[in-house]
């Protein structure tokens, strides 16, 4: 009875791993995409393309093999360096995961604090909701005054 | 004596016009920088008797940093001397009410409590925007270091100098941009 089992089992995993599977495609199946979304009168288009990376041309060269890309470059970012921070971020101003940044564990959460430290004080207002005002001086209450912040007070230390 | 000498031999004893950007600035910080000019504390012939102390434009005192929280949790506190005549105003509050208010009693609170201290805040004069009387901006010889640097805001960087500045990261080769 068992080697009947045996058997039928066996033969059920191999229709099911028989099937063709293809691994290999003649062209690449990975590129980077993006969604587009125009508006024509009543129509709206929503499209994709592929595209080429923006960033390929101006990519840091790192000569370590393990170190992670921010951990490589040896910097000491503050949280007004805005230029570096933009770059974890979408469009709407949200941090991207550690999948996609590629971060080791104590680089994402420190760029995590550092870029809520800049939205805090209204250093990236282009990257923000489409809800949003955009205008840091329009902000409620005590938010619309200039602030700043120490980043010796972020808890994961380098 | 030289040229350089007799200046400053000048400069020591006439009272000097300062101008210092409040704009990002920490005012608590700041007052201890401002206070040394007011009282003539930066002088080789300073004496606390010797009235030596400088004049000091604040600009863009509206436009001044407080750290993280501290503009909800710092409080101004006043009391009319009536009973129940106590009031307890927040930072930001007293800033929306006279945006020039936080850096004067800063300044103000970090002298000493004597007779000459009325008279030094008489020459500390406080705008808070750039708009300064031509015939002040006029006295105007130096102008004190901020303590620290203003910070530019992303959007006021040109498109270009954000796309060609050093990218850490690229995206990986399956990623949907958003």
């Amino acid at each position: 009875m068992t080697t009947l089992f045996k058997i039928a089992t066996n033969n059920y995993i191999k229709s099911v791993f028989n099937q063709a599977q293809r691994n290999i495609s003649i062209t690449s199946t990975l590129h980077l995409k993006k969604i587009n979304e125009i508006q024509e009168g009543k129509d709206l288009v929503i499209y994709g393309e592929i595209v080429s990376s923006e960033r390929e041309p101006y990519l840091l060269k790192s000569n370590h093999s393990k170190a992670c890309p921010l951990c490589a470059t040896g910097l000491d970012i503050k949280h007004t360096d805005v230029l570096i921070l933009s770059q974890f971020v979408r469009k709407d101003g949200c941090m991207l995961p550690r999948r996609i940044t590629g971060l080791c564990k104590t680089q994402q959460k420190r760029v995590t604090y550092l870029v809520a430290m800049a939205q805090k004080s209204g250093l990236m207002p282009n990257l923000t909701p489409a809800y949003s005002n955009k205008d840091p001086k329009k902000r409620y209450e005590w938010k619309k005054y200039n602030k700043y912040f120490d980043e010796t007070t972020i808890p994961f230390k380098l | 004596m030289s040229a350089l000498k007799r200046v400053q031999q000048w400069a020591t004893f006439a009272r000097i016009w300062h101008i210092y950007n409040a704009a990002w600035q920490n005012p608590f910080h700041s007052s201890e920088l401002i206070k040394k000019y007011l009282m003539g504390m930066h002088k080789p012939i300073y004496h606390p008797m010797n009235d030596c102390g400088d004049h000091v434009i604040v600009i863009n005192s509206a436009d001044i940093a407080l750290p993280g929280d501290e503009w909800k949790k710092r409080v101004y506190f006043h009391h009319t001397g009536y009973p129940g005549g106590a009031t307890w105003t927040l930072a930001w509050n007293l800033h929306e009410k006279d945006p020039t208010m936080i850096i004067k009693k800063a300044v103000y609170n970090s002298m000493d409590g004597n007779l000459q201290r009325r008279y030094t805040m008489q020459r500390l004069h406080i705008f808070p925007d750039e708009n300064v009387p031509k015939e002040l901006l006029g006295n105007v010889s130096n102008e004190i270091r901020q303590l620290r640097p203003m910070p530019k805001r992303l959007d006021d960087y040109p498109e270009k100098d954000v796309k060609e500045f050093p990218k850490v990261i690229d995206y990986p080769k399956d990623y949907v941009l958003r």
